[in-house]
């Protein structure tokens, strides 16, 4: 397990060498807005680009770029979305935003999530397995920026039971900046209830079909101790990569939701980074949630030994 | 181990969290964010533990009265010296004062002849008084600044400043902290965007020594097709290499003794400004150029593109340019290709060389390297202040990184958050989170507040009141126009611009105020006969089906451009706009100093009359004569595309092989679009349904038809001054109180969009002048109208100072002139619609392009912010609009 750890490791390493040195360059190589040609706001523009050694070539440019953040973890600055301030601090400075909404979304999520798909499961074939899926369906269907808009049109404009907007500041764990996110963590989580309830609802029916159950009713089990022991842990195998990739999630904002709800997070800043071509922020961003889903890929795989003991690395013959 | 492992996963899943989102030592974020700054009176900027809302939950304080205002970008940075967007110089739009200032006029401030509030008066703000010319006195104290021998006046002016100015922190403004807010705008390390503003030499009052000061020490190659130093004052050094010799006098003297190159990869003004003698000789070949030696002249260009001018070089250039009769060049256009190396020098002394000094502790002296005089000293030299800093804070917000071998980079975190934030307005930022929202407050250190000038008379009770009755400003960041719409419902907004969804509905709401825009926007015609017939000769164009020459007969484009309703198209395309008929729009303002626009002379009103075949006689009045004028003539256009259509047959471009007397070829025009978007398409359906209706029973009868392009980005207007796409909707605009200069656009090739097919320089206009005709080409009448030129006679005709009446007069015929081309056919004059909240009211409901409607310094309240919140709660929570 061991060396299949480091090997993974090792692997991961050189992909994320490779993925950073793609966008490096990807980014360098769009083509640059058109600028009026004698206006001389374009020649200061130029100048500056030289001097930033934009001009340069790209594997020179790379080697800067690796030198600044591994001697001095030094990601640059931004030259176009937030001029002047450190790509690094800015990125820090959005990113609890984003966490804060993403975590109270799948704090209540997973858990609801799971029971309606165990409950579906139990209740198969029934009105209540019918109705949750029925539901489950529609929610799949309809992207999520819908439900954004239906939740701000009714409880915040009718009703007026949520700010339109998240609030402004940095009290995260203040009552109203809880109740200003309540809105876009609603419409964060259908989606991804219905999406474990669909994925724990399948599962668990398949494994409740399953030989051993009936053994292990025979053996004199309950029907409750009989799911809970053998056929939860069972069907977990393919929910739980799904928790952990929630969690990795929370990183990452949802650029619409993000937009709508006017959480300041860091749902928009790739895209932003590319449409204004500012390097630094993008390779920043880029970097990040690279390495986070290498290593998310890495711990998902290593965590299927330990839920499931029959799971190994399979040995070269 | 497996309970081990699965405790220890969850702590590090929630610790990560936990980090996340604690606070961040690092100086550059917001005070917001560290929760250092005390809470705001509104209490809108959120620290840790407010728990005071700002929106949503409105609560208010009674005798405050705040904007709420939303944005859907905000700024990241509003560093004077380095903003690139009107989005992020919103903030200084509260923060800063101008050294002289626009109000209506009222009854403290009498325009003769204008009732109250239609029209402006420029008053001294951050000035204790107007402007005093001293170009004499400087050009006797100061030779260095080179003001010309025997000038008098218009050249340098001093500017009394107050002696309370302050900043925000109470720190004291002097006309040295002007010079200091100037010398850091203009070093060189900084490279600030701004700096161009002072030194470009197009705008109206551009700083002595302030290019030379900015760029000392680099090196540049100058483009000879725009310095135009002739081919005789070049001669070789002594390495072979052409230099500049001492033929050349003037303003290009500074280049005697520099280099020359030959710019064979490099964009050129000659080459049309982007495109460079590469690009064209690798797209045409043999066809225009002579190419025996063109690989030996390309071989020999280095990194940048260059080849150095020699004698041998110069031979091989005029090889390739002037061999071909299809390329149509001699030797004597081969100036156009040179290029002058020229370094500023380096080492200057910003006090001996840049004309803008302090004079005294409060006197500040500004010297320009133009003749400026009247309104232009006020609006383009002396009313912006975006050069002021406070040095100190400045200073410590730079931050040094290393650039492109070793060198130093600065960038600057100044005006990026509440701790760097800096004000000499009437407001100031108290409140900033990146991205989310931007809160301001009064300035209580603004002299304003205590000066007893800022009152104006309510032109309806009569009554004094003070100016900026707002006490707090709320931005917020919205994206999404139906949550601005529903914010605005609930009380929560205090504007909302109307999209083209909201306009069935509350168009015309009582609230809703139009205000209308300066650019038109007219359908760009492709003129240009070479491309079109090369995109004919493609092997996959097939030309018994489809034709695209027809489209650059005059006849063709005259009909074109009375084949469509303009108040329809504008109805069914754009309901935000209104008809654009003039080149110039409704809110051109030619006399600044009475606010007289352009369009309401009669010369402009004679040009339309004129263009679109209304004959004045037939009407009442010249107004009447104008206000009949929709751009569509049926029956005209029917007439046309017959003459069109039997021009087409003469010149060979179509054939009528069955006789029916109908097109052979179907005409296709090319719609270029940069993203293919539900209102494009909407307007390319609509103008072909047209175009069917009104060839119905012409030889052309559905024999038109505009196709859509590839959606092409930026790229669009290349594509249409190239030819390859056929017609587009654009414009120009800017120079609101200036539309004389706006006239260059037309014919300055870098910018005219026909520039490849219509040539100015060749296009005589004849114009009666005092009795007199003269004639000229188009590019001599706009230049004299901007100032003076010397006509094919010798004689100068200089107009640029001239009485108003000629000028426009002269103006009018050139907008006529260049609608005669049907290059440019005007379709829309832009506007906008936006409702105001009935929290709010304006002083006016005139429009003015000036003043708009006053803005936040007329902004009336009807409530204050508890009442306000009592009036939302007393209706329900959602207003009616």
């Amino acid at each position: 397990m061991l060396k299949y750890t480091l090997q993974r490791v090792l692997y991961m390493i050189m992909v994320f060498f490779i993925i950073t040195l793609m966008c490096f360059v990807l980014i360098r190589m769009l083509p640059q807005p058109i600028l009026p040609p004698n206006d001389p706001h374009t020649e200061v523009l130029e100048m500056r680009r030289e001097a930033l050694g934009y001009n340069e070539p790209y594997l020179v440019q790379f080697a800067r770029f690796l030198e600044g953040v591994f001697t001095k973890f030094d990601w640059g600055y931004s030259e176009k979305l937030y001029f002047g301030r450190g790509v690094w601090s800015v990125f820090l400075e959005k990113l609890p935003a984003t966490i804060i909404v993403n975590l109270y979304s799948i704090l209540w999520t997973i858990p609801v999530g799971i029971a309606l798909g165990v409950l579906a499961a139990l209740k198969k074939n029934t009105w209540v397995d019918y109705f949750i899926s029925t539901i489950t369906m529609v929610v799949i269907s309809v992207p999520s920026f819908v439900y954004a808009f239906l939740i701000q049109y009714i409880f915040c404009f009718k009703l007026r039971w949520f700010p339109f907007l998240m609030k402004s500041g940095t009290d995260w764990f203040s009552w109203d900046m809880f109740v200003s996110m309540i809105p876009a963590v609603l419409s964060l989580s259908f989606g991804v209830i219905a999406g474990f309830t669909r994925t724990t609802r399948a599962e668990l029916t398949e494994v409740l079909t399953s030989e051993f159950m009936l053994l292990a009713r025979t053996k004199g089990l309950t029907k409750a101790q009989a799911t809970v022991r053998h056929a939860l842990r069972n069907c977990f195998v393919v929910v739980v990569p799904g928790i952990f990739g929630e969690f990795i999630g929370i990183l990452g904002g949802s650029l619409i939701i993000e937009g709508i709800f006017a959480i300041p997070g860091v749902g928009g800043l790739t895209l932003n980074a590319i449409n204004g071509l500012d390097y630094n922020i993008f390779m920043l961003s880029t970097v990040f949630y690279t390495a986070i889903g290498l290593a998310a890929g890495l711990v998902v795989d290593i965590s299927y030994g330990f839920i499931d003991p029959r799971i190994r690395v399979g040995s070269k013959k | 181990m497996k309970k081990t492992f699965a405790l220890l996963l969850a702590v590090v899943m929630v610790l990560s969290v936990l980090a996340g989102c604690g606070p961040q030592g690092n100086t550059e974020t917001t005070s917001g964010t560290q929760g250092t700054q005390a809470p705001t009176p509104s209490g809108t900027e959120g620290t840790e533990g407010t728990t005071e809302p700002t929106l949503g939950t409105l609560t208010g304080e009674a005798g405050h009265y705040t904007y709420y205002d939303y944005t859907a970008t905000l700024s990241a940075s509003w560093n004077p010296h380095t903003y690139q967007t009107t989005d992020q110089a919103y903030p200084l739009d509260y923060t800063s004062s101008g050294l002289y200032s626009f109000i209506f006029n009222d009854a403290n401030h009498p325009i003769e002849g204008k009732d109250p509030f239609t029209g402006y008066v420029i008053v001294p703000e951050m000035a204790a008084e107007m402007a005093v010319d001293v170009t004499e006195q400087v050009r006797a104290e100061h030779p260095e600044f080179g003001i010309p021998e025997g000038e008098t006046e218009g050249y340098a002016y001093s500017v009394k400043l107050r002696e309370d100015l302050t900043f925000d922190d109470g720190t004291p403004i002097t006309a040295q902290t002007f010079v200091e807010g100037m010398k850091r705008l203009l070093d060189p390390r900084f490279q600030n965007y701004r700096a161009a503003d002072v030194y470009d030499s197009s705008n109206t009052a551009p700083i002595v020594g302030s290019e030379d000061y900015f760029k000392q020490g680099h090196q540049y190659y100058e483009d000879n097709g725009s310095l135009k130093i002739p081919m005789d004052a070049l001669a070789p050094g002594e390495d072979g290499q052409y230099v500049v010799t001492d033929a050349v006098t003037g303003a290009n003297a500074m280049y005697q003794g520099c280099k020359v190159y030959i710019a064979v990869d490099v964009p050129i003004t000659w080459t049309g400004g982007e495109d460079t003698l590469a690009d064209y000789v690798e797209a045409y070949g043999d066809a225009y150029f002579g190419m025996d030696n063109w690989d030996t002249l390309l071989g020999l260009a280095d990194e940048d593109g260059v080849v150095p001018c020699t004698e041998e070089n110069l031979a091989l250039l005029s090889s390739v340019t002037t061999t071909n009769p299809n390329w149509g060049e001699t030797d004597a256009d081969l100036f156009n290709y040179l290029l002058i190396d020229y370094t500023y020098p380096d080492g200057v002394d910003y006090d001996a060389t840049v004309g803008y000094y302090a004079a005294s502790d409060y006197e500040l002296v500004s010297v320009f390297t133009k003749y400026v005089v009247g309104f232009d000293v006020y609006y383009g030299g002396l009313q912006d202040t975006l050069v002021l800093v406070d040095p100190a804070k400045y200073d410590a917000c730079l931050v040094e990184s290393t650039g492109a071998d070793g060198n130093t980079i600065y960038s600057s975190t100044y005006n990026t958050n509440v701790d760097t934030a800096v004000s000499y307005g009437p407001y100031k930022v108290d409140g900033y989170q990146t991205d989310k929202s931007i809160h301001f407050t009064k300035n209580e250190n603004w002299y304003g507040w205590k000066d007893g000038n800022h009152t104006y008379v309510d032109p309806e009770d009569g009554q004094t009141y003070d100016m900026y009755q707002t006490t707090d400003i709320d931005c917020q960041v919205v994206t999404e126009a139906a949550t601005r719409l529903n914010m605005f419902l609930a009380g929560q907004l205090s504007a909302y611009g109307l999209t083209s969804d909201d306009f069935e509905q509350y168009r015309n709401s009582e609230y809703t105020y139009a205000s209308p825009g300066s650019t038109i926007f007219f359908f760009i015609l492709n003129g240009y006969l070479d491309t079109l017939q090369e995109r004919e000769a493609a092997a996959d164009f097939d030309q018994t089906t489809t034709d695209l020459e027809t489209m650059t007969l005059k006849n063709f484009r005259k009909a074109f451009a009375v084949s469509f309703d303009k108040n329809l198209f504008i109805a069914t395309t754009s309901p935000s706009y209104t008809p654009g008929f003039g080149i110039l729009g409704d809110t051109y303002i030619y006399d600044p100093d009475t606010s007289a626009f352009y369009r309401d002379t009669d010369a402009a009103k004679q040009v339309l009359c004129d263009f679109y075949s209304v004959d004045p006689a037939d009407y009442a009045s010249l107004d009447e004569a104008v206000d009949s004028i929709t751009g569509y003539d049926p029956v005209a256009a029917k007439e046309l595309y017959a003459q069109a259509f039997q021009d087409a047959l003469d010149a060979g471009y179509i054939t009528d092989n069955d006789g029916d007397g109908v097109s052979d070829q179907t005409v296709t025009l090319t719609y270029s679009i940069s993203t293919s978007t539900d209102i494009q398409t909407k307007r390319i359906n609509y103008l072909n349904e047209k175009l069917k209706e009104i060839t119905e029973g012409t030889p052309f009868d559905g024999k038109i038809v505009i196709v859509e392009s590839a959606p092409c980005g930026d790229e669009w207007s290349n594509n249409i001054r190239n030819g390859v796409h056929d017609v587009v909707l654009g414009g120009w605009n800017g120079s609101l109180l200036n539309p004389f200069s706006l006239m260059t656009a037309y014919v300055n090739p870098d910018n005219a969009y026909d520039a490849n097919w219509f040539k100015p320089d060749n296009y005589p206009v004849t114009i009666n002048i005092d009795g007199e005709d003269v004639t000229m080409s188009l590019s001599k009448w706009v230049a004299a109208i901007n100032g003076g030129v010397e006509d094919d006679n010798g004689v100068i005709r200089s107009y640029g100072n001239d009485d108003l009446d000629t000028r426009v007069y002269i103006l009018a015929q050139i907008e006529g002139a260049i609608l005669q081309t049907y290059d440019y056919i005007p379709m829309i004059n832009d506007g906008s619609y936006a409702m105001l909240s009935q929290k709010h009211y304006y002083v006016t409901d005139e429009y003015n392009p000036v003043l708009a409607r006053g803005g936040i310094t007329y902004m009336k309240y009807n409530y204050d912010d508890a009442e306000w919140v009592d009036y939302i709660a007393s209706q329900g929570g959602v207003l009616q609009y």
